[in-house]
């Protein structure tokens, strides 16, 4: 990846950081938009996957100093996921906003699975509902938001992309 | 090339291991290390944007509660709206409250029942009767002056006619007792239906817009004293030995909610002194308008007797002028060759002084000094 390159994915990535503390907490959904997987995602399939990990350790880590009672769960999920998806940045790659949508979902679904297991705050009927009910709708939504932040972004992502 | 693809994917492994061991760590830290840790973080990376999120949480709680202000606002306008009703409640019976410790004795407090019949056949229903001692042709007053007489009783609730009613009569006088008239219900049309007129007021009895009509207490049903109302204009009528005055009343019983009854006992000792507020403003009032009726006629003496001395200057004036004209045209003849000179004319009289009152009436000056000036000697009518 060129300077430029790095410069329009950091821009896109602070973007959607902005959005994730601003727009999220206005919205307040009870299932809400994950703007920080998108993010993590997004500049994951653009570096090498020891990188992404790291990316995704930190992310994890500062967002977790919000809810210190599950402190690292974040992390680790968002370091596995941001992992998985340099790992499949082939598919993610592919110019079809269906399919990185699709991939969003799968991001966004897994780092909730990783974190409800790891804060070990929920059990029984409580965290079935969140993994199956809760999870794949703000999977959903989140993937949603992904496909439309990515169409708003293309000029942006464009030369990186290519 | 191989071996670089390996050494990068061992990388890759081990900064995962590392990222995922971290992370493990910290999920297993003990409170007491990983609020510290937590806290380090919150307030040096992530304070901004905890920041950014506080503010947009504020801004989330100000919309939200911007409906619920609305309504509150709403609400309070409402309810400020009521409170001009209350207000306007409050300046009534109190005023009604002042009408009751005026009179003291001998009066029904009762309110007028409101409905739509009432403006149509001019009646009041009031809440007090006979079992509050109401009697027949009891008067009804409110703190501004007559509303009506008591025409029905019944033992829980008794019906009034309305001054406006077209059975309403009353013995009325102006306040100062100069003369005396019938009251009446004007049967006009629209608004004018809602004034009452003062019938066979004596010929020689002119009265002022404004002046104050009271009953006489003549007949018996209503003391002498109440406020009727005040004298709009003369009427034109056909009967050639009376006059007809319009008058706009004191009471309008449209507003009416709120009156007193007056038993027969109050009404044979009187109500002296009762509206006195009223008759006292009428007389300041009467007094204003001759004060101001003397002032105009004292200015009116003096700008009469200032023409007449100007009238009487410009006249010895003219006469002096002429002998020495008649000398200067006889020296004209007699010297040939010489034209005559002009003749002149006497000198304009002095302008008028500046008229020092609004009363005065504006001063003509003169076009032909040697005409009589007839409207200099003679006073203006006042």
């Amino acid at each position: 990846m060129n300077v430029t390159a790095t410069l329009r994915t950091a821009v896109a990535f602070t973007i959607l950081v902005l959005l994730h503390f601003t727009l999220r907490p206005i919205l307040d959904w009870r299932a809400p938009i994950d703007f920080l997987v998108i993010a993590a995602l997004l500049v994951a399939v653009r570096v090498r996957p020891g990188m992404a990990a790291v990316l995704g350790c930190a992310m994890g880590l500062a967002a977790d100093s919000l809810t210190p009672s599950a402190f690292g769960a974040g992390a680790l999920a968002l370091t596995a996921v941001a992992f998985g998806a340099s790992w499949l940045k082939a598919v993610f790659f592919a110019d079809n906003l269906f399919l990185n949508g699709f991939f969003f979902f799968l991001g966004k679904w897994s780092f909730d699975i990783v974190r409800l297991i790891a804060e070990r705050r929920l059990r029984g009927v409580e965290l079935v509902m969140e993994a199956l009910v809760w999870s794949p709708l703000a999977a959903a939504l989140t993937a949603l938001a992904g496909v439309v932040l990515l169409i708003m972004l293309r000029p942006l992502l464009r030369t990186s992309t290519a | 090339m191989a071996r670089a693809a390996g050494s990068g994917t061992r990388t890759d492994v081990v900064l995962f291991a590392v990222s995922g061991f971290l992370s493990m760590l910290a999920i297993i830290l003990p409170a007491n290390l990983r609020d510290p840790a937590a806290a380090g973080l919150r307030r040096t990376v992530v304070a901004p944007l905890v920041a950014l999120q506080r503010r947009a949480e504020l801004s989330r709680n100000a919309l939200l509660s911007h409906e619920a202000a609305t309504t509150q606002r709403d609400s309070l306008a409402l309810r400020a709206q009521s409170v001009y009703a209350v207000e306007a409640e409050n300046a009534r019976l109190r005023r009604l409250l002042g009408l009751g410790q005026r009179l003291r004795w001998g009066f029904i407090a009762a309110e007028a029942l409101g409905d739509d019949e009432r403006r149509e056949d001019f009646t009041l229903k009031l809440t007090a009767g006979s079992d509050a001692g109401v009697r027949t042709f009891s008067p009804v007053v409110a703190p501004d002056g007559l509303v009506g007489m008591v025409h029905t009783v019944d033992p829980a609730l008794s019906l009034a006619i309305t001054w406006s009613n077209a059975d309403f009569r009353a013995s009325a006088m102006t306040v100062d007792g100069s003369a005396f008239g019938i009251v009446a219900a004007h049967l006009g049309s629209g608004a004018d239906r809602y004034l009452l007129e003062l019938r066979g007021v004596p010929f020689r009895n002119e009265l002022r817009p404004g002046t104050m009509v009271v009953t006489s207490g003549l007949g018996g049903v209503y003391p002498e004293g109440i406020p009727v109302g005040t004298v709009l204009r003369e009427l034109q009528t056909s009967e050639g030995w009376a006059r007809t005055y319009l008058v706009r009343p004191a009471v309008l019983p449209s507003e009416v909610t709120s009156v007193m009854i007056l038993r027969p006992d109050r009404v044979d000792a009187g109500v002296p002194g009762v509206w006195a507020s009223s008759k006292a403003s009428d007389s300041a009032a009467r007094r204003v308008v001759t004060a101001a009726d003397s002032i105009a006629a004292d200015s009116a003496r003096r700008l009469a007797r200032r023409r007449a001395a100007d009238s009487a200057r410009t006249v010895a004036a003219t006469r002096a002028a002429a002998p020495a004209a008649a000398a200067r045209v006889a020296d004209s003849a007699r010297a040939p060759g010489v034209s005559p000179a002009p003749q002149r004319t006497a000198p304009p009289p002095p302008a008028a002084p500046a008229r020092t009152d609004s009363a005065a009436a504006p001063v003509p000056q003169p076009t032909n000094p040697g005409a009589p000036r007839s409207d200099t000697t003679r006073p203006p009518s006042p």
